[in-house]
C-alpha cells in the first residue's frame, strides 16, 4: 500500500507528533552516543577536550536535526529522494575537484563550521532513492532485468566515485547496503547468486593482478589484506593496528581494567584510538562485558528498526527503515570485525561512538527519517 | 496456479439475470487478486527479512564469539610503535694493545616526561631537582605545568638515579632504554678516544655516534653490525698511557707550562704506544668547543697531533744525518762555526751569542750550534733538503687514524730560499706537530726506514721506504746519545736505559705577526731508547715552560723538557718490558768509530 492509499487524517499532526516518536529508539541512540562521550573523555586522558566536548555539541546538533526531520511527513522525504541522490552525487563529483586531502584520501569539503564528507551523505541518499524506487516500481516488475539494472547503476555510480577518492571502506559499505536493499525489495535470488559468483572471480583476479602492470588495487590496499591475513608478518608496520588492538582487547579480559585505566589507549600504543579504534579502548577498560553491552545496544536499535519496518504497511517507509538499519548494522559490524581482526582495516567508524562529525550527523538524520516513517505510518 | 478471470462469463450472466451490477464482481475479483499478490509479496519480504535476520545473527554471533576469545586470551605486554627505523645499538668496544677496555657501551635509560599524564607536576619538579642537582627547579616546573606534552628530562641516568625517580611513583615520568658510550678510565687517553654523543635520538633508543678522535674516525667500522662486537684493538698501552699522563701532568705544573704533549712511538712498527695532550678533558662528558680565546689553548685541542710548532734544535740531527748520508761529511769533519755567517743578508746567531769556534759535526749536535747546522744545510742544498724532509713526512699532515690529524698540516715557508734552508736546519721556519717529529726520529731510530704512525695494533715491523743509510742512522744515534752523556740533555740520562736524544728550544712567534717573543718558548726533547738498539721514540713538548729553581728563570729544553722526559722514561721503560742494562752500550763506541774511520 502506498501512502496515497491511506487516509492522511489518521496520522498525528502538529506538535502531537512528538508523542508518537519512537522514544525508546531515541533513548537507545543517546545511550550509544553517551558511551562514545565516555570513551572520548577517557582516551583524552580524562579531559573533555579535544574530543568529548565537540562530539557532544555535534550530538546535540544531530539530535535537533533528527527531530526536525522526524516531524516532516515521510511523503515529503519520498519526493525528495531523487533530489537528495542527485545532490549527494554532485557533492561527490565536487569533492573530486575541491576536496581536502586527509589521511591520503580526498574526502572532505570544508564548509567552515564542519568538514562534510559527501560519501557519508551518499549512504543515506542511496537508501532513500532505492526505497523510493521500489515503492514506485510495480511489484511484478521487480525482477525484470531492465528494472534490476537501473538500481544497480544507481548503486555503482556513487560507489565508483567513492572508490576514486580512494575510500574502499565506504565503497564496500555502499555496495553492500544497496545490494541488501535490493534483496529485501524482492529481486530474484538468482541475480545475487550470479553476482556473488562473479565477485568471487573478481577477487581472484585482483589477487592475480598483484605485481603486474594492470594491478587493480593500490599497494597499501594489498598490504592491508596481507596483514589482515597474517598480522604477525609485520607487527610494527601495517599489522601494528591490528596487533595492538588485539592486545588491548586481550588485556581488558572479562571485566576490563576500569574506567580510564586502559594503558594501550592512554599511553598512545593504539593508533586512531579516538576514531576507528575506539572500540578497543572500550574493550580494554570495560572488558568483554562492556563490549557486549555496546553490542547489545546496537542490536536493540536494529531490532526496533526491524519491528518498525514490519509494522509499517507503507512500502517506502518500510524499505527506508530497513535500509537505515542495514547501513547502521554494516557500520558497526565492519568496524568491530576490523578492530577484532576479523576483517581488514578499511577505515569505517564505529557509528555514534567514533569521533567524527559527518558520520554522526548523517546517521542522526537517517534516524530522523526512520522516526518520520514511524510517526507517519498508515494506521 | 489457476487464475480467476476478472469477469467470469457465467457469474456475470448470472448476476445480470439477478439484476445485480456485474461490475461488483469484477471489483471483488480485483480485490482478491490484489490481496493475493500482496500476501505473496509479504511472504517473500518476510522470507527475505528472515534471511537477513539470520545474517545479522551470524554476524553478531561471530563478533561476540571473537570478543569472548580475545577477552579470554592472555594479555601481552604492550608494545610501543617504533619511532622511525630501529637503531641497532652494537657499537664495538675499543681496547688497548693488551685487550683492556678503553671504551664500551652500556645499557642505560633516558628520562622523559608526559606532563599531561602527571598527577602532581609541582612535586615531581621539586623532587627531580633534588635528585639531579644540575637541573633547574624553575625550568622543570615551567615545563611540567606548561602546554608541552613531551619533555626530555635527562639523556642518561645512573641506576641509582633511575631507582630514585622510579620511587617518586609519578606516572608522567617515563624511562626509555638506550645505550651510552662509557669511558671507564675517565680522562685517560681522552684525545685519542675523542668521545661520542647521540645522533638520531628517540624515546626507545638512541644512536651513539663518534664525536672526535678515533671514535669518529672509525665510526662506520665501530657501528658495522658485521663486526659482531669484535673490539677495535689500539696500539695504545693503557698503563704506559696512564704513567705518561701522570708524569707529564706533574712536569707541566713543575715547569709552569700552560700545555704539554708527548708521543711515545715504537720506532719499528710505527705504533703509538701513548699519546698525551694536556690540558685534557673527560670524554664521558666532552665539553663544548670554546667560543672565545685561542682554540690552541682549549682542552679539546690535541697538541700532539693538531698543534704545529717550530720544534727548534731537534731538527739539527736531520741535517747532520743527511750530510753524512750524502757523504759530504763524517761525524769527525770539522766545521767552522765562527761568526760572521750571513745568509741572504741575515746574520745567523747562536744561543746566548756564544762562539764555539771550530767544531766536529758530532759536536755541532752535542753543543747545538746553529751556524754549524746552517753550513751543513748549505752544503746539502735546498732541493735535497726538501726531498729528505718530505720523505720523512714533514710536508704533509700525518696520515693518522684520527679525524684531527689533517688539522696538523705543517707550515712551510712560502718561498724556500737558502735562508729558509739554514733556519729550517735548526728548526725555525717550518712548523710541524710532535707526531711528525716522532715519525722523523723513528726513521733514525730504526736504522733508516720511514714509518707511518698508527694507532692500530701492528703485528709486524713496518718496512717503509729507506730514507737513510744504516751507517748514517747509526752515526746519528751515537751523536744523539752523546747529547745526553755530555751535551745539552745531560739531565736526560736514565740509568740502565741509555737514552739518546736532542733538545729543542724555540721562541714562540708573536700572534700578531712580526718576530718572536723573547720570554715564551716551546721546549721539546726528542728521545730514543735504549740508545744502542733504539726501540722507542719519545717526544716531550712543553708550552711556555719556565724553570724557576735557579737564580734567574731558565727556559731551555735541557732544564725543562729533558728532566720530564727522563722521569717519564724511568717510569715507562719497565712497563714496556725493557730490561735495564748497565753496560757501556754506545758510550764506548765513539772511540771505536774514530779508529775505524781513520
Amino acid at each position: 500500500m502506498s501512502y496515497l492509499e491511506y487516509n492522511v487524517k489518521t496520522v498525528p499532526s502538529g506538535w502531537r507528533k512528538i508523542l508518537y516518536l519512537n522514544w525508546p529508539m531515541v533513548v537507545l541512540l543517546s545511550a550509544i552516543a553517551g558511551v562514545g562521550f565516555l570513551m572520548l573523555y577517557s582516551v583524552a586522558g580524562g579531559s573533555f577536550s579535544p574530543w568529548a566536548e565537540p562530539q557532544m555539541k555535534r550530538y546535540v546538533l544531530g539530535l535537533t536535526a533528527m527531530f526536525v526531520v522526524a516531524l516532516v511527513p515521510i511523503w515529503f522525504w519520498r519526493n525528495m529522494a531523487v533530489l537528495a541522490y542527485l545532490g549527494a552525487l554532485g557533492l561527490l563529483v565536487l569533492v573530486e575537484f575541491f576536496g581536502t586531502v586527509g589521511m591520503g584520501a580526498q574526502r572532505w569539503i570544508d564548509l567552515g563550521f564542519m568538514r562534510l564528507q559527501p560519501s557519508e551523505v551518499m549512504k543515506i541518499a542511496l537508501v532513500m532513492i532505492l526505497a523510493a524506487y521500489y515503492d514506485w516500481l510495480p511489484l511484478r516488475r521487480t525482477s525484470h532485468p531492465f528494472w534490476v539494472l537501473l538500481p544497480v547503476v544507481l548503486i555503482l555510480l556513487p560507489t565508483g566515485l567513492v572508490l576514486t577518492q580512494p575510500d574502499l571502506g565506504t565503497a564496500l559499505l555502499l555496495t553492500f547496503a544497496g545490494a541488501l536493499m535490493m534483496f529485501l525489495a524482492g529481486v530474484h535470488w538468482l541475480y545475487f547468486a550470479v553476482v556473488l559468483g562473479i565477485g568471487a572471480g573478481t577477487i581472484r583476479m585482483v589477487f592475480e593482478s598483484r605485481g603486474t602492470e594492470w594491478q587493480l588495487l593500490k599497494d597499501y590496499q594489498f598490504r592491508r589484506i596481507d596483514t589482515f591475513l597474517d598480522p604477525s608478518s609485520d607487527p610494527l608496520g601495517a599489522g601494528y593496528h591490528i596487533t595492538q588492538a588485539k592486545i588491548a582487547m586481550g588485556s581488558g579480559g572479562w571485566t576490563g581494567k576500569g574506567f580510564m585505566q586502559g594503558t594501550q589507549s592512554r599511553l598512545n600504543f593504539l593508533p586512531e584510538k579516538h576514531t576507528d579504534f575506539i572500540f578497543n579502548t572500550l574493550a580494554e577498560e570495560f572488558g568483554f562485558i562492556g563490549g557486549m553491552s555496546l553490542l547489545g545496544l546496537y542490536i536493540l536499535v536494529l531490532a526496533f528498526c526491524l519491528v518498525s519496518a514490519l509494522a509499517n504497511r507503507d512500502r517506502f517507509s518500510s524499505l527506508l527503515t530497513l535500509g537505515v538499519g542495514l547501513t547502521f548494522f554494516l557500520y558497526f559490524a565492519v568496524n568491530m570485525s576490523m578492530v577484532m581482526g576479523l576483517a581488514p582495516v578499511v577505515g569505517v567508524p564505529l557509528p555514534l561512538v567514533s569521533y567524527g562529525g559527518s558520520a554522526m550527523l548523517v546517521l542522526m538524520i537517517a534516524f530522523g527519517l526512520v522516526q518520520s516513517a514511524h510517526i507517519h505510518r498508515p494506521r | 496456479m489457476t487464475r480467476i478471470p476478472l469477469r467470469p462469463l457465467a457469474r456475470i450472466l448470472e448476476a445480470r439475470q439477478k439484476g445485480e451490477n456485474p461490475d461488483a464482481i469484477e471489483r471483488e475479483n480485483r480485490r482478491l487478486r490484489h490481496e493475493d499478490m500482496r500476501d505473496r509479496a509479504r511472504i517473500r519480504a518476510e522470507g527475505r527479512l528472515l534471511v537477513l535476520g539470520v545474517m545479522f545473527f551470524c554476524a553478531f554471533g561471530l563478533v561476540g564469539a571473537r570478543m569472548g576469545i580475545l577477552a579470554a586470551s592472555e594479555a601481552e605486554e604492550p608494545r610501543a610503535q617504533a619511532t622511525g627505523a630501529s637503531i641497532i645499538a652494537t657499537r664495538a668496544d675499543i681496547v688497548d694493545r693488551h685487550g683492556r677496555v678503553l671504551a664500551k657501551n652500556m645499557e642505560t635509560h633516558s628520562l622523559y616526561a608526559h606532563p599531561h599524564q602527571m598527577i602532581e607536576p609541582e612535586r615531581a619538579a621539586a623532587e627531580l631537582a633534588q635528585i639531579f642537582p644540575d637541573l633547574s627547579h624553575e625550568r622543570l616546573l615551567k615545563d611540567f605545568t606548561g602546554k608541552r606534552t613531551f619533555v626530555w628530562v635527562k639523556r642518561k641516568l645512573s641506576p641509582e638515579q633511575m631507582q630514585a625517580v622510579h620511587d617518586l611513583g609519578e606516572p608522567g615520568l617515563l624511562f626509555g632504554p638506550r645505550e651510552m658510550r662509557l669511558y671507564p678510565n675517565g680522562a685517560l687517553a681522552a684525545h685519542v678516544l675523542g668521545g661520542a654523543g647521540y645522533g638520531i635520538e628517540g624515546v626507545h633508543s638512541a644512536e651513539v655516534v663518534g664525536r672526535a678522535g678515533i671514535e669518529r674516525f672509525f665510526d662506520e667500522e665501530l657501528r658495522d653490525p658485521a663486526r659482531e662486537g669484535a673490539p677495535l684493538e689500539l696500539a695504545l698501552d693503557l698503563t704506559v698511557q696512564a704513567a705518561s699522563e701522570r708524569v707529564l701532568e706533574a712536569g707541566m705544573s713543575l715547569m709552569n707550562a700552560k700545555g704539554a704533549a708527548s708521543v711515545l712511538m715504537d720506532a719499528h712498527t710505527g705504533e703509538v704506544i701513548s699519546l698525551v695532550s694536556l690540558p685534557d678533558f673527560d670524554p664521558n662528558s666532552r665539553p663544548a668547543a670554546p667560543v672565545a680565546g685561542s682554540p690552541g689553548d682549549s682542552p679539546l685541542f690535541n697538541r700532539a697531533v693538531q698543534g704545529v710548532y717550530e720544534l727548534g734544535s731537534t731538527f739539527k740531527i736531520f741535517a747532520a744525518a743527511q750530510a753524512m748520508d750524502l757523504g759530504l761529511v763524517t761525524s769527525e769533519t770539522v766545521i767552522d762555526t765562527r761568526p760572521p755567517f750571513r745568509v741572504g743578508g741575515h746574520g745567523i746567531g747562536e744561543f746566548e751569542n756564544k762562539n764555539y769556534g771550530e767544531l766536529s759535526v758530532a759536536d755541532i749536535i752535542i753543543k747545538s750550534s746553529n751556524r754549524g747546522t746552517g753550513r751543513l744545510a748549505l752544503a746539502i742544498g735546498t732541493e735535497r733538503q726538501q726531498a729528505f724532509l718530505k720523505r720523512l713526512g714533514f710536508f704533509d699532515p700525518v696520515p693518522f687514524e684520527m679525524v684531527e690529524a689533517p688539522g696538523g698540516k705543517p707550515l712551510l715557508p712560502a718561498r724556500w730560499t737558502d735562508l729558509s734552508s739554514v733556519t729550517i736546519s735548526y728548526g725555525h721556519g717550518l712548523s710541524s706537530s710532535p707526531l711528525h717529529l716522532a715519525a722523523g726520529y723513528a726513521a733514525i731510530a730504526n736504522g733508516g726506514f720511514a714509518v707511518k704512525p698508527t694507532l692500530l695494533r701492528q703485528d709486524a715491523p713496518q718496512r717503509g721506504e729507506r730514507v737513510l743509510g744504516a751507517e748514517s742512522a747509526k752515526a746519528a744515534q751515537r751523536m744523539l746519545r752523546a747529547v745526553v752523556t755530555r751535551g745539552t740533555a745531560s739531565m736526560g740520562d736514565v740509568p740502565g736505559y741509555h737514552v739518546a736524544g736532542k733538545t729543542g728550544t724555540a721562541d714562540k712567534p708573536r700572534e700578531n705577526g712580526g718576530g718572536y717573543y723573547d720570554d715564551k718558548v716551546i721546549n721539546t726533547f726528542a728521545a730514543m731508547f735504549p740508545a744502542h738498539e733504539p726501540r722507542y721514540v719519545l717526544i716531550v713538548t712543553l708550552d711556555e715552560p719556565v724553570e724557576t729553581s735557579g737564580e734567574k728563570p731558565r727556559r731551555t729544553a735541557g732544564w725543562t723538557a729533558v728532566p720530564v722526559a727522563a722521569e717519564m722514561i724511568a717510569r715507562i721503560a719497565p712497563l714496556l718490558d725493557l730490561r735495564p742494562d748497565y753496560g757501556p752500550g754506545l758510550d764506548a763506541a765513539p772511540e771505536t768509530m774514530v779508529l775505524s774511520s781513520n
